[in-house]
């Protein structure tokens, strides 16, 4: 997937590039502009631009990440957030930073092929949840917000280690607040 | 940091990391706006007149600032970041004292009172002569030209509202926070003190921008030799962005579910119409300006024509970004610095340098060497865009920013760190070259 948002990058970056160029070394010759020329060039560039965005818009806007209401999650997870380690349990976990030491989970197991959501919550600063796959890929991500639970809703197909890691800058030790998702099971087709 | 990145120095406590960053990032906005801010006043001093008296004031005010913000994250170890979310700065874990929070905050009130009164005496200076709908250019729109409003007045005009309309926000963080610290209130909504922080930090970069741009507008035509001169496309242009800019910086909350669905839309809508005006028009018009005119291609119009070119290629790559659905991979990756940087420094930065170096030549009327300029522009170029490409092609391999060290899974975060460091050299380079030879012209300009 982040394969297709880079190659398109690269592509448009050398096309401005090159339109540059071309236009730069034009610059020495003379010319007179034929500015009914350059209206109609740049009515086409706005069209062309305009349908661009209208199909990007078109294809993404359907892809939101946010949950939908219709869809009945089969595993609830419940993630709290702190300074600096994330706790992931199937009960409430530590309701506050006194009882972290009591209710802290590092890792939770879920089985492939059912919907997960994980209501992710924080007891101090924001944090970011992000699920990375065992090939060490974000699959989806959400944000930790004080006074807020954010539901991120996760179909996983493989099984396998998926490392969490904060992606919410939060601190001195943030590269090193980490959490575990074991998925379990056969894989999806 | 792309040295303690890579794996060099591991013995390097993470709060250095964190704390240079967060200098690093707040310097960087404040260096470059006021510079920005500094080169359009100049400028504009040949259509009407900004106060030399505020601007000093302002210039003083700013240097207090810096040095609050030196001494809370070089001393104090302040490592919050740029955008400080809201409630990190009083959670330190023992990282940095009271007094460097306390410091962060006095300096943004300073920077924030400072900034106000350099951009309102831009607009009263500009008021003096144009009355507002004049100095949007709205008489344009239903097919006059009397008066005359050069470009940058009407970019002025828009760019000054924003910094007014983004400081509001800033002032309301500081009194909602300053009212739970110290005034016992209760615990601030983190959810509207992070769009009030967003809503004010891109506006702020984005005008940055915007005051590059208008040094595009005013200079390039001395390199060309054709005028750009205000029509009906460059008012629409610039009103559009005045809107639009408001509503863009809520791509920066894509990743907050609990943000209500309709403002998260607006954000891609926004973010993918504000580059419309930009594109179509200043971009655009910057290759007619140039396609077949004769530029004598001396380092002032190098600088400005590849500035124009990094806000185009990093604007496609921030579009990608702000398009929700990519955003949950690439939110806070390193695909985040990579586009931010490329508008930045290969963008306003570009402009900017170009602007100065512009004034110092013309002020001292000294023959250009121009293979200098050449290898100056080559270097900043290669460096710039190398450093670029080691971002993105992280940031498209799920590579978190701000982490002081990866772990190992991540072989692909030291490894473009470390090939970035060549690319940064070259970089050095290129600044070094520019800063000795502009300082140069400059400190001759003051003897004459």
């Amino acid at each position: 997937m982040t394969t297709i948002p880079l190659l398109l990058f690269l592509l448009s970056a050398a096309i401005i590039a090159t339109v540059f160029a071309v236009v730069a070394r034009s610059s020495g010759q003379e010319g007179a502009v034929d500015y009914a020329r350059v209206n109609r060039l740049r009515g086409v560039f706005l069209l062309s631009l305009l349908v661009i965005l209208g199909i990007f818009l078109t294809l993404t806007l359907p892809r939101l990440p946010y949950p939908v209401e219709a869809a009945v999650p089969e595993r609830i997870v419940n993630v709290v957030g702190r300074q600096f380690a994330f706790s992931l349990t199937e009960g409430p976990g530590p309701e506050s930073l006194e009882n972290w030491d009591r209710d802290f989970v590092p890792d939770v197991q879920v089985p492939a092929g059912v919907l997960v959501e994980f209501r992710v919550r924080t007891l101090d600063v924001n944090h970011g949840f992000g699920i990375y796959t065992p090939e060490g890929r974000v699959l989806a991500q959400t944000q930790a917000m004080p006074g807020y639970v954010n539901r991120l809703r996760v179909r996983f197909d493989e099984p396998g280690t998926y490392n969490v890691m904060c992606l919410e800058y939060c601190g001195l030790s943030h590269h090193a607040m980490r959490g575990v998702i074991e998925v379990v099971g056969e894989a999806q087709p | 940091m792309r040295t303690l990145q890579a794996g060099y120095f591991p013995a390097t406590p993470p709060e250095w990391f964190y704390a240079v960053m967060t200098l690093h990032g707040l310097g960087m906005v404040g260096v470059w706006f006021v510079a920005g801010l500094a080169a359009m006043s100049f400028l504009l001093t040949k259509y009407v007149r900004p106060s030399l008296t505020v601007s000093w004031i302002a210039l003083g005010m700013t240097a207090v600032g810096v040095l609050l913000l030196v001494a809370a994250t070089l001393v104090g170890k302040l490592g919050v970041g740029w955008y400080f979310l809201y409630p990190l700065p009083f959670f330190s874990e023992g990282t940095w004292p009271d007094w460097a929070t306390a410091a962060l905050f006095i300096a943004l009130g300073v920077l924030g009172v400072a900034w106000t009164l350099w951009s309102g005496d831009v607009l009263r200076a500009i008021a003096g002569r144009y009355r507002l709908r004049e100095a949007l250019g709205w008489h344009y729109l239903s097919g006059r030209s009397d008066p005359e409003v050069p470009p940058i007045i009407i970019i002025a005009t828009v760019s000054c509202i924003g910094v007014l309309a983004g400081l509001v926000a800033a002032v309301v963080i500081l009194l909602l926070i300053g009212w739970e610290v110290l005034g016992g209130g209760a615990a601030n909504d983190a959810l509207l003190i992070k769009n009030l922080t967003f809503y004010f930090g891109h506006m702020l970069v984005n005008i940055t921008m915007y005051f590059g741009v208008a040094l595009v507008y005013e200079i390039m035509p001395a390199y060309t030799g054709r005028p750009w001169k205000t029509n009906t496309l460059v008012v629409l242009s610039w009103n559009t962005v005045l809107a639009l800019v408001m509503f863009a910086y809520l791509h920066h909350l894509y990743m907050d579910f609990a943000q209500p669905r309709w403002l998260q839309v607006l954000g891609q809508l926004s973010s993918y119409l504000v580059s419309v005006p930009a594109a179509v028009v200043t971009i655009f018009s910057t290759l007619v300006l140039t396609y077949r005119s004769q530029t004598r291609w001396s380092l002032a119009p190098t600088l400005l024509y590849l500035g124009v070119m990094g806000w185009a290629i990093g604007g496609v790559a921030a579009m990608i970004d702000s398009t929700i659905s990519v955003n949950q991979l690439f939110h806070n990756t390193l695909w985040v610095p990579a586009h931010f940087h490329t508008y930045y420094l290969m963008g306003v930065v570009l402009m900017t340098l170009g602007a100065v170096y512009h004034l110092a030549v013309t002020l001292t009327a000294e023959v250009e060497n121009l293979k200098r300029s050449r290898i100056m522009a080559a270097h900043l170029v290669v460096g710039g865009y190398g450093l670029m490409l080691s971002f993105y092609l992280a940031g498209a391999d799920s590579v978190p920013r701000r982490f002081a060290a990866y772990p190992a899974e991540l072989t692909s975060g030291p490894m473009l760190a470390g090939i970035s460091l060549v690319f940064i050299l070259v970089l050095f380079g290129g600044l070094g070259l520019y800063l000795w030879d502009t300082g140069r012209l400059c400190a001759r300009a003051l003897r004459a």
